[in-house]
């Protein structure tokens, strides 16, 4: 007797192995999850690893009086950390605006006029080893300035942060397209029709497509971690098993979303609209690349409500100690609370069909 | 012995009563009030031209569409009440399936194998169908034929009594086709199962189907044996005569004086005509041709087949439809 709503191991069994080897012998797929955190690991943190310091760019405009001794001294003046180039004033506009300077001066040493743009990070930098430059070739004294501890002790730095983003990264991916798109796939090719015409249970199915596709979602995050303590010496300062806990949360929360994204979606071309309608606000509100705390007041229910907030700063409450126990228990509830209410609702929307 | 070998077995039961099914799509309605019955230990063929509606219809019947109206009965089971045991004793394979592209055809057929509480050993079903050679190689490198091939065998994975072929053997070269309709010969009479098919492949019907149905605009316009089929046109035979300018020497009235001719057809070429008596009509046409000194090309005659019919039937409600 075939039990609809029973789980028979045997088809679950068969089930799960199909969906590794499908997995495995892609070999694309497997790139994508594990040399894609790896690679973004590497470049992100040797950019912005090392205490190295970037010079400022100006650009002194040429027609300003004497412009290209003007540039001359300053560069003299600038102590290395003033990379100074002569520019047109025709094109002074467009050199800031492509982000080639920093800032433009005008005028001479004595009534000079800065040109930049605020918003950007690098402009007050430019403004006060500019205005030091000026005050030197003035031949006054350089203006006091507090000595400088950079910071790069391990746990400190960029790629510290770093890493908990990739692995949220890498759980939503394997969660949005190996649940799914996949499932979208399967239902496009006419393989869910298929499968739907035979004994198999819908609990059946999607628990160990889910299941299958959970465990392999968990071993990326462990070569992340593994790979950003070898080379940058990233810290696990928390409990090893509650790391885990939290990976294992995470993949459950976003495969949620993904089932729920491929529960009854037709086309893939459908499906990659809406998968980028739940991606794009993770990637940049779910403090994956730069911290969330500082996003704007009318943006912080979002930045609140995305499950990567959640998982991002439970994995570096864990890894970092930036997190009580207690605040890590109120993360973990939230994902799992949104996990298992994708999953129920995925459950009753999907279709074979 | 199998207790669903008694069910199925050939009672002269119905395995699949269709009464008044209609589908009806925004703008179409696929399937306009369709009654139909396939008995048990028989193979049926649905034919009809493209858009009919016989995809839709088998659809219906293997639970995979909900009718608009209508109701379906199969196995003495219906959709609503008694899925569960329905999927476990019907086999299928539809018209357009992808299966997983990285598996094997021997891993494919022990995930369907898996499926079925009672079922045949993948091994068993790789030799049914002959892809033994290719068990060991993934479905994105097999041939098309060899993936109708392997879908069929995926349909026979749960022993079925009642077997769902769409479209089976298109797309197949003729002794792939020959040693499909093997397998599903031995379907029948071995294991007493009953099969329903499409196909737009005449000779296969006439060669496979002990009742064909041919179904146009939704609706089932003919039915019966392929024999019967041929027969109800009232003429068994084609003659067909070529000859220059044969068209302008025959008007219409001259044509229906020739003794048997039941339908008649012509171009600048060539006559055809469907008679009864082929020993009467043609010496009367030869004559004919004489008469008006037209120099004969050739003369051939055939038994009327399935296609004719098919034509026929199909061909006039084209028509039909223009005239409206
Ligand atoms: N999901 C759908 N939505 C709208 N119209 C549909 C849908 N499915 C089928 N149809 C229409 O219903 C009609 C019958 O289609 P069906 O696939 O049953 O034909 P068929 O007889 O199997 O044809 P073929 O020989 O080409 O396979 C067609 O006109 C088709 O366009
Ligand atoms: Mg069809």
């Amino acid at each position: 007797m075939t039990r609809r709503f029973g789980m028979r191991p045997r088809v679950m069994r068969a089930l799960t192995g199909v969906a590794w080897r499908e997995y495995l012998r892609t070999p694309e797929a497997v790139f994508w999850t594990y040399g894609f955190p790896l690679v973004m690991a590497l470049v992100l943190g040797f950019a912005f690893g090392e205490g190295r310091q970037e010079p400022a760019h100006v650009g002194v405009v040429a027609t300003a009086p004497a412009g290209t001794s003007f540039a001359e001294k300053l560069r003299e003046h600038g102590g290395g950390r003033l990379h100074v180039e002569v520019v047109e004033e025709s094109r002074a506009r467009r050199a800031l605006t492509l982000g080639r300077v920093d800032l433009v001066v005008r005028g001479d040493a004595e009534h000079p006029a800065f040109e930049l743009d605020p918003a950007r990070p690098g402009s007050e930098l430019a403004r006060l080893l500019t205005e030091d430059a000026l005050a030197s070739v003035r031949g006054e004294p350089r203006p006091v300035r507090a000595t400088i501890e950079a910071v790069d002790e391990p746990g400190d730095r960029y790629i510290d942060f770093l890493v908990a983003g990739l692995i949220g990264l890498n759980l939503l991916g394997a969660g949005i397209y190996g649940i799914g798109y996949n499932l979208v796939l399967m239902r496009e090719k006419h393989l869910l029709r298929r499968l739907a015409v035979t004994p198999l249970g819908r609990g059946e199915f999607l628990l160990s497509y889910v299941a299958s596709r959970i465990v392999l979602a968990m071993i990326p995050p462990l070569v992340i971690v593994a790979f950003a303590w070898a080379v940058f010496g990233v810290p696990v300062r928390g409990s090893f098993l509650a790391l885990l806990g939290l990976f294992l949360l995470g993949s459950f929360t976003f495969c949620g979303i993904g089932l729920l994204v491929g529960s009854r979606t037709q086309s893939t071309e459908t499906v990659s609209g809406l998968m980028n309608v739940v991606m794009l606000p993770m990637w940049l509100l779910g403090g994956v690349f730069f911290g969330n705390e500082r996003f704007p007041e009318l943006l912080q229910p979002i930045v609140r409500t995305v499950p990567m907030t959640w998982l991002t700063d439970a994995i570096r409450g864990v890894m970092l100690g930036s997190l009580e126990t207690g605040g890590i228990a109120i993360a973990a509830a939230v994902l799992g609370a949104i996990g298992l209410l994708c999953f129920c609702l995925a459950f009753k929307l999907f279709r074979w069909t | 012995m199998n207790e669903r070998a008694g069910i199925a077995g050939r009672g002269g039961g119905v395995a699949l009563r269709c009464v008044g099914l209609v589908k009806r799509y925004e703008d179409v309605v696929a399937v306009a009030g369709l009654d139909l019955e396939v008995r048990t230990g028989e193979c049926f063929g649905l034919l009809g031209p493209n858009g009919a509606g016989k995809t839709t219809t088998i659809e219906i019947c293997e639970g995979l569409l909900a009718p608009t109206d209508g109701t379906v009965r199969v196995l003495d089971m219906d959709w609503t009440h008694d899925a569960t045991q329905l999927r476990s004793r019907i086999g299928v394979t539809l018209q357009e399936t992808r299966l997983f592209a990285k598996q094997t055809v021997r891993e494919l057929l022990a995930l369907f194998v898996a499926l079925y509480d009672d079922a045949r050993s993948a091994d068993e079903l790789l030799a049914i169908v002959a892809l033994e050679e290719k068990a060991g190689a993934r479905y994105q490198h097999l041939s098309g034929g060899q993936k109708q091939r392997l879908a069929v065998a995926a349909a026979l994975a749960g022993r079925p009594d009642l077997l769902f072929l769409d479209e089976p053997t298109t797309g197949l070269d003729p002794q792939s086709r020959r040693s499909l309709w093997d397998v599903i010969r031995r379907f029948r009479d071995d294991d007493g199962g009953t099969v329903v098919l499409t196909t737009h492949y005449m000779d296969e019907a006439e060669a496979l189907c002990d009742r064909v149905g041919i179904v146009d605009h939704g609706k089932l316009i003919a039915l019966g044996s392929p024999r019967e089929l041929v027969s109800s046109l009232g003429a068994a035979h084609v003659v067909e005569v070529d000859a220059d300018g044969i068209d302008a020497a025959f008007d219409t009235a001259a044509l229906e004086a020739l003794p048997g001719v039941v339908e008649h057809a012509c171009t600048t070429e060539r006559l055809t005509l469907t008679v009864r008596q082929p020993h009467v009509a043609v010496p009367a046409v030869l004559r004919a041709v004489e008469a008006k000194s037209l120099r004969l090309r050739g003369l051939s005659t055939r038994h009327l087949a399935l296609e004719d019919v098919f034509v026929h039937l199909t061909g006039r409600h084209l028509r039909d439809g223009e005239a409206e």
